[in-house]
């Protein structure tokens, strides 16, 4: 639907006059439309309430309805101690828990003090990277799918199991794993030759699969007519709706916590943070933040490689870790990129085992908040460009 | 810029409206008067020196149960007793609500926290989504869960619980209720570990003991 004429002739944005206040066809009365796209409909991913207006094929407002899977994990902070709550972050971004281990424990550490052995912090970053490319794979596979694309999914999915696999293969869990913790990560990396398998599976990545994608969907003429100059969010309004990942990347503006704001040991490997440049139509349109996923994988594969390659020796658990962690009394906000973008705590201890308050601050959450600007005066069929384009997870936009 | 100096930039445009800056905290922060929230922020956003452009996280505390020195013991979660009940209370809280903002600058690249509290019984607070969009979905959080006020919001509804839900779960003092129409609300306290493990196993690092109390 990337014809111009259609969204150019939206009516009434300018005039605050739409299709049902003229007479074009003199004793047909239209309206506006009250329509509900979701909970339960396959293009919002997962269980997200669109309330729309519509007249005729075009969007007057957005209103998304959210807490459907409203869990209170905050409370539930306030409740559990410290490595307890590690199983709580898990089911925020289910579909990258990984990552949000990765920010939770980041987040105590620095409230504690506490130093992470440098073995430890090379495996977290592999399997925080092996999560992202995990992540993206469901990304660009819905975002096909949304657009018509059936197959793409199959391919994706079946690299995304082989990631499932590694991780297994290393924590225990596939989907859900609990695998950091305050001061390391719960196990070693497993001595059936784990290393070599992720080095072979990113090669694969990197050399066989994404030229795949590629040719299946990122240059399909079709794919770029559905997704270039759809849905801009130019880079002021990006910063201004608090973006981030790769929502933020997509609209061009340079900034990734892995590079600006680093943590763990990412300022040790060499990759490129990647953006959004409007090849395929304007900067911030939907194509570009596909791409900006599509390209992520690649540097993904990149740092997976370094990270395992320069794998030292030694603990993979700081040997002075209490068996009850006590933070003392304190405030810290700290902010991890996720898959979906800046994952942040903002956590307050009175010194016991357990927080005094923990504040999440999801990306998904934020970055869904841009539809209520950008999705008016869309088409309904660009509007679900749109949404797949932002690549929420309810998980951690209701918490 | 270093987080003094941001300081007293802001105490300089602010005047009597800059209440303090802890500077000795793991992360500084500046406490702010409540009505001067909004000047403060559009000032730290554009003045050219600071040009805070982003926040980051906006988050509702309640203090109660905590001194000014940070330290006292976090008041104990009702949770349910061993037939399923809820647990009641009768007890208020006292402490200041209060809210924090974490802004960062694409520009410049430097953070900064700013801090204001507000009496519990009156907690009221000026919006800044005029300043940065995104505090408004924030603000209606903090609204719907900790339950302060944003004057002069657009939109101030719930946002994650229902319309008719009764009260703010993140307050200290919150009791959680019996029933949701109709719905028994029942469960397992919240401290409670229902899956018991033994501590010591191979693949079990020491510190997975169960939580005491």
């Amino acid at each position: 639907m990337a014809n111009e004429s259609t969204r150019v002739n939206a009516p009434g944005l300018v005039s605050g006059k739409g299709w049902h206040d003229q007479d074009h066809v003199p004793g047909i009365k239209s309206e506006l439309l009250e329509l509900n796209m979701g909970p339960q409909h396959p293009a919002t991913h997962g269980v997200l309430r669109l309330l729309l207006q519509t007249d005729g094929e075009i969007v007057y407002k957005v209103t998304p309805v959210l807490g459907y899977l409203h869990r209170c994990a905050e409370k539930i902070a306030e409740g559990v101690n410290y490595k307890q709550w590690v199983v709580y972050t898990d089911r925020f971004d289910y579909l990258a828990p990984m990552c949000c281990n990765h920010a939770y424990v980041t987040a105590v550490e620095k409230l504690m003090g506490q130093s992470v052995p440098e073995r430890a912090e090379h495996i977290r970053v592999a399997v925080s990277e092996l999560s992202r490319i995990a992540s993206h794979l469901i990304a660009l596979a819905t975002f096909g799918l949304d657009m018509g694309a059936w197959t793409p999914l199959l391919y994706c999915f079946r690299e995304r199991e082989e990631i499932l696999n590694l991780l297994e293969r290393i924590s225990g869990g596939r989907m859900l794993y609990n695998y950091m913790i305050p001061g390391g990560v719960r196990y070693d990396v497993p001595n059936d030759n784990w290393v070599a398998d992720v080095l072979d599976f990113v090669d694969l990545m990197e050399h066989n699969k994404l030229p795949e994608y590629n040719t299946l969907l990122t240059y399909n003429k079709i794919f770029i007519e559905r997704t270039a100059d759809v849905g801009v969010i130019d880079a002021k309004t990006a910063v201004d709706y608090g973006c981030t990942g790769p929502v933020l990347r997509g609209s061009g503006v340079d900034f990734d916590c892995r590079r600006d704001d680093p943590y763990s040991v990412y300022h040790k490997f060499d990759w490129q943070v990647q953006l959004g440049r409007g090849e395929m139509g304007t900067t911030g349109d939907c194509w570009d933040r596909y791409i900006v996923r599509a390209r992520e994988i690649e540097q993904s594969c990149r740092i997976i490689r370094q990270a395992l390659q320069q794998l030292p020796e030694g603990p993979y658990q700081a040997l002075a870790l209490k068996a009850i962690v006590k933070a003392p009394a304190g405030a810290a906000y700290t902010r991890v990129e996720s898959a979906k973008g800046e994952l942040g705590h903002y956590i307050i201890s009175d010194g016991g085992q357990t927080a005094f308050r923990n504040k999440v601050r999801s990306p998904s959450f934020c970055n869904l908040q841009v539809v209520e600007k950008v999705g008016v005066g869309q088409m309904v069929s660009d509007l679900v460009a749109l949404v797949g384009s932002l690549d929420i997870v309810l998980g951690e936009i209701d918490r | 810029m270093e987080q003094n100096a941001i300081y007293e930039l802001l105490a300089g445009a602010l005047g009597d409206g800059a209440l303090g800056y802890n500077e000795h905290a793991l992360e500084p922060w500046a406490d702010v008067a409540p009505a001067k929230v909004v000047e403060a922020c559009r000032f730290l956003r554009d003045d050219p020196r600071l040009g805070f452009n982003q926040l980051m996280c906006l988050s509702a505390l309640d203090w109660d149960g905590l001194d000014e020195a940070g330290k006292g013991k976090s008041t104990a979660i009702l949770g349910y007793t061993d037939d399923g009940q809820p647990e009641t209370s009768d007890r208020v809280g006292t402490g200041d609500l209060g809210v924090a903002y974490h802004l960062y600058s694409h520009a410049l690249r430097h953070k900064f926290t700013l801090r204001l509290r507000v009496p519990r019984d009156v907690a009221a607070v000026p919006t800044v989504s005029g300043v940065w969009t995104t505090a408004a979905w924030h603000e209606r959080e903090a609204w719907d869960l900790m339950g302060i006020t944003f004057t002069g919001h657009a939109d101030l509804r719930r946002m994650l619980l229902d319309d008719a839900w009764v009260g703010h779960p993140l307050r200290k003092d919150y009791v959680m209720p019996g029933t949701w129409n109709g719905v028994p609300l029942q469960g397992q306290p919240y401290c409670a570990n229902p899956f018991p493990v033994e501590t010591g196993g191979p693949d079990q690092p020491a510190g997975d003991k169960p939580a005491e109390g």
